[in-house]
């Protein structure tokens, strides 16, 4: 492991997410419990900067011997997750009241402790495990209010959490066996080369589509992301449903020859995802809501690229940095869109015109207005499709991505109006604004000088 | 006579001894009795960490003495002996500090003790027993000292349960003894080796050799619940915690399990029962077995019943394992033997604690106790992940092999049988961890009792998280060298490989 970061940071990013837990075992220590939120994913945060090269660590000690590492595209998820987790922790602190504090916190701790070793993981165990403790863990966060919506949300999510990991589990039995290895890396030549490659390639579709809510493997999502407390939504529709995404990324056979069928499948799924949200989005009287459909519609256009990356293996190269980009870009700017529902209206003219321009700014970004985050992954997304192999399906992608930005609009224009008449006046906790500004500073301003976003503009 | 026949003796007498002495001292000496129990407990764990060490470095342990002639009496420790023998060691001695805390002033401890100890001296002698007549006489002993364990109470439900429970496990012990003495008359005294006995029968034999696996395997199910003889299990449920404890995790079911292994492979040999066609209807009844208990146990309102049912399905993924047919199954099978019980120890330490601190008994009594109790909750929650196969917990290691076995030997229904089993686990495991932690508490406690500190008696508050930590640590350092997977390897290794 060559100019890799020290080992104490790789493993106190795991291990004080993982821990922190255990601060909720002593009743009195709300202060410190409460404080700590928006620190816990600071290691993770300098780890992803420190790694400038990949790195590679054995641990033959833990689970069935495990593998972890940070190449580039792990490091772009690495680098959203934590900052999504940090900005949300941070309005957590001025968000949550003392009621089921110490509950909330170990569930926090554990989601994101699983939400970041998922990144980080090289191997089928190690992944499994920590996409098993953060679907587990989030559950706590979904039903943490309690009251009957929040029961029968969580009931359908974990429903289908479950038949998820068990199509994962499957599909990870039988590319061990195919493949004759544990490690991620070779799982899609394993796939390619076996007889049963289809059933896996399912399994896989399946298992993580759940998780970034592939149409039909979705009704959870509307569901549970809008009735959690504020800052789990925003981390939830943000981060969380980027391990579906990062999961199809490490196991579908992407970059072997002869998948072309099932890019074009995953396109048409993506796409209809993508439209089809809007269509039921825009209905909706809750913010967090529209939002949450909002996340189905964008996760469609990421479906979309992975089924591209299926389609045309030698486009991989290019690809990858795309879809990275790509959920970088949305998990900033629905972060910020999510943590806008718990604000209130500022008085003074001047501030609340103020605050308005910037709290439509996220959502001009989905949008793709220029100047945002949203422009740069749009257009990348568009170079990165247009070159496509000349299939059938290839004419009708301009007229479609059209139409998904237009269900964009929709979405956005839809949840702007919501939020427009609910917004109340009022006082919140600083921490709030501080952690939505923060949200907002990274999803404008440092955006641009993330690694990602280096490589996409160079190319 | 030297140490290496002494060390299985001695660890038999331990057990043995700690029970003589406690029937002797009277009901009222109390803290001697405590002594007594924890320093056997303690001096047995030595002798089996001492016994496994030399085992892994290939001492062999044996000591035999004729009985009668043709009938040896012969303890002998080979690797899958450790393997039962330190569960049993391990479990013993926190089921006996939760069993003090758990009875205290309750009458008849002396009894209860002996029994106890007489219980543990027969799973001891089951898991180094060197033939099948050795393993049928302990056998048989864990039967009549457990009856009392399970009638400790007393009342009419208990001496019920207790009717049926003999009458099962009396009914099972004929049975077996009837295959054991026709094998005896056909091939002699069989001492347990790792390939068998029968590799080239004469064909003319095969017949009988079938119908005695029938018997053999017919009396060892009874005690391993298998379908449709587990009967017994949901109704002995009347016993005190720490017995169901001991009963679920080492000692009843357990042998039951651990016979069938014996019997496949150390007398049978495992190529040889495949050949007779032995395995496939064994995989159907265990696979069966599995997805019966769990759905009977999602029907189940009184907690301690709905654990019983889980045990019914989770030993037989022993069973599963172990007629998979290929060593990576095997591996599975075995480790579960372990797993299980460490994870169902912990769930009716749980259960114990609830019922002894709270009175509750039933699972809808159980809304808001995570607040009330959040270790032993944390316990029961981890475990019951466990259970449903969450990884890097116990019962994921257990499932990952059994799957990965499945599909090397190409049987790959077996998966679909696991996965099938998990998402039933969850379904009877999660609404009570949703209970505990996210309802609010609806009435009062049926029978609070309070213990200054700590949330329970400290002697019930401690077992429950030690051997939680076990099940986490078990599957998080699977790959380590005395990890229960390892060693399990290294049973199969021998058993494969003579």
């Amino acid at each position: 492991m060559n100019g890799s970061p020290p080992l104490v940071l790789i493993a106190a990013s795991i291990l004080l997410p993982l821990l922190y837990p255990l601060l909720a075992a002593r009743p009195g220590w709300h202060s410190i419990l409460r404080g700590a939120l928006p620190l816990l994913p600071l290691p993770a945060l300098l780890l992803a900067l420190l790694s400038t090269t990949p790195w590679t660590l054995e641990l033959p000690w833990l689970l069935l011997g495990s593998t972890w590492m940070l190449d580039e595209l792990r490091r772009s998820f690495l680098l959203l997750t934590a900052l999504l987790w940090g900005t949300a922790g941070l309005y957590a602190v001025g968000y949550l009241g003392g009621k089921h504090l110490r509950r909330f916190g170990v569930f926090w701790g554990l989601s994101l402790a699983g939400n970041l070793g998922l990144v980080l993981a090289a191997d089928i165990v190690s992944f499994y495990m920590f996409f098993a403790l953060m679907t587990f863990a989030a559950y706590g966060l979904v039903v943490h209010v309690g009251g009957n919506h929040a029961r029968f949300a969580g009931r359908v999510y974990i429903v289908m959490a479950l038949l998820g990991e068990m199509a994962m589990l499957a599909g990870f039995l039988l590319a061990a066996r195919d493949g004759g290895s544990l490690l991620l890396a070779e799982l899609a030549a394993g796939i390619a080369a076996s007889t049963n490659g289809w059933l896996m390639t399912t399994l896989f579709i399946i298992g993580f589509g759940v998780k970034a809510g592939l149409p039909l493997l979705h009704f959870w999502l509307p569901l549970a992301h809008p009735v959690a407390p504020t800052p789990a939504s925003a981390v939830l529709s943000g981060a969380m449903v980027k391990a579906g995404l990062l999961g199809w990324l490490l196991t579908l056979p992407i970059g072997e020859v002869g998948w072309q069928s099932w890019g074009q499948g995953l396109i048409l799924m993506g796409f209809a995802g993508s439209l089809g949200a809007a269509v039921f989005g825009v209905i909706q009287r809750d913010p967090k809501t529209v939002l949450a459909w909002s996340s189905i519609s964008q996760m469609g256009l990421m479906a979309v690229l992975v089924g591209a990356a299926l389609m045309a293996p030698g486009q991989v190269s290019a690809l990858l940095p795309v879809i990275a980009l790509f959920a970088l870009h949305h998990g900033l700017a629905k972060g910020c869109l999510f943590l806008a529902v718990g604000l209130v209206i500022p008085a003074g003219r001047l501030l609340q015109s103020f605050l308005w321009v910037l709290l439509a700014l996220p959502g001009l970004s989905l949008v793709g207005m220029p100047f945002t985050s949203g422009q740069l992954a749009k257009a990348a997304m568009k170079g990165a499709l247009m070159v496509l192999p000349n299939v059938p399906l290839a004419g009708l992608l301009p007229l479609l991505l059209q139409a998904a930005t237009l269900a964009t609009l929709a979405l956005v224009v839809r949840y702007g109006w919501l939020l427009w008449q609910q917004l109340e006046r009022g006082t919140i906790p600083a921490s709030r604004w501080l952690g939505w500004g923060l949200a907002l500073f990274c999803s404008a301003v440092v955006f641009w000088s993330l690694p990602t976003v280096a490589l996409v503009m160079s190319d | 006579m030297t140490a290496t026949a002494l060390l299985p003796l001695l660890a038999l007498l331990t057990s043995l001894l700690a029970a003589v002495v406690i029937f002797v001292l009277p009901e009222s000496s109390h803290r001697v009795r405590i002594l007594v129990n924890l320093m056997a407990a303690l001096l047995k764990l030595v002798i089996v960490a001492l016994m496994t060490w030399g085992v892994f470095h290939g001492v062999d342990f044996s000591v035999s003495f004729t009985m009668l002639p043709g009938v040896s009496f012969m303890l002998r420790a080979d690797a899958l002996a450790m393997l039962f023998a330190g569960l049993s060691a391990v479990l013993w001695l926190f089921t006996t500090i939760y069993a003090i805390g758990y009875l205290e002033d309750s009458p008849n401890r002396s009894r209860f003790f002996g029994f106890f100890s007489l219980c543990v001296a027969s799973t001891m002698g089951i898991a180094l027993a060197g033939n099948m007549f050795t393993f049928f006489l302990f056998y048989e002993m864990l039967t009549l000292s457990t009856y009392p364990l399970v009638v400790h109470r007393g009342t009419e439900k208990a001496l019920r349960a207790g009717r049926n429970y003999i009458s099962y496990t009396l009914g099972g012990g004929v049975v077996l003894l009837l295959g054991i003495a026709w094998l005896h008359g056909l091939a002699g005294d069989l001492a347990f080796r790792e390939t068998g006995h029968f590799q080239g029968a004469d064909p003319a034999l095969h017949g009988q050799l079938t119908l005695i696996f029938i018997l053999l395997i017919a009396g060892l199910g009874v005690k391993a619940g298998m379908f449709p003889v587990h009967g017994w299990l949901p109704q002995a449920m009347v016993a005190p915690a720490p017995v169901s404890a001991l009963l679920h995790a080492v000692a009843v079911v357990k042998a039951g399990a651990f016979g069938i292994v014996r019997v496949v492979y150390d007398v049978y040999g495992i190529d040889f029962a495949f050949m007779l066609g032995l395995l496939q209807p064994l995989a159907w009844l265990a696979a069966f077995t599995i997805l019966y208990g769990s759905v009977r146990a999602m029907a189940q309102i009184d907690l301690k019943r709905r654990l019983a049912f889980s045990t019914i399905s989770q030993v037989s993924y022993i069973i599963l394992g172990v007629a998979l047919f290929g060593p990576i199954g095997t591996v599975g099978g075995l480790v579960h033997l372990l797993h299980q019980g460490i994870m169902k120890i912990t769930l009716f330490f749980c259960a114990g604690n609830y019922a002894e601190t709270l009175g509750v008994h039933r699972v809808d009594e159980l809304d808001g106790a995570g607040a009330r109790m959040p270790a032993t909750s944390t316990a029961f929650t981890l475990a019951a992940l466990g259970m449903i196969g969450v990884p890097p917990l116990a019962g994921f290691v257990t499932k990952w092999m059994l799957g990965t076995g499945a599909l090397a030997t190409g049987v790959e229904w077996a998966v679909v049988v696991l996965l099938l089993s998990s998402l039933l686990n969850a379904a009877y495991f999660l609404p009570i961890v949703y209970r505990l932690w996210f309802c609010p508490v609806a009435a009062p406690w049926p029978g609070e009792r309070r213990w200054g500190r700590l949330e329970t008696s400290a002697w019930l508050f401690w077992p429950p998280l030690i051997t939680t930590l076990m099940l986490v640590l078990v599957g998080l350092l699977a790959a380590t060298a005395f990890s229960p997977l390892s060693w399990a390897q290294l049973i199969v290794v021998r058993m494969y490989l003579p």
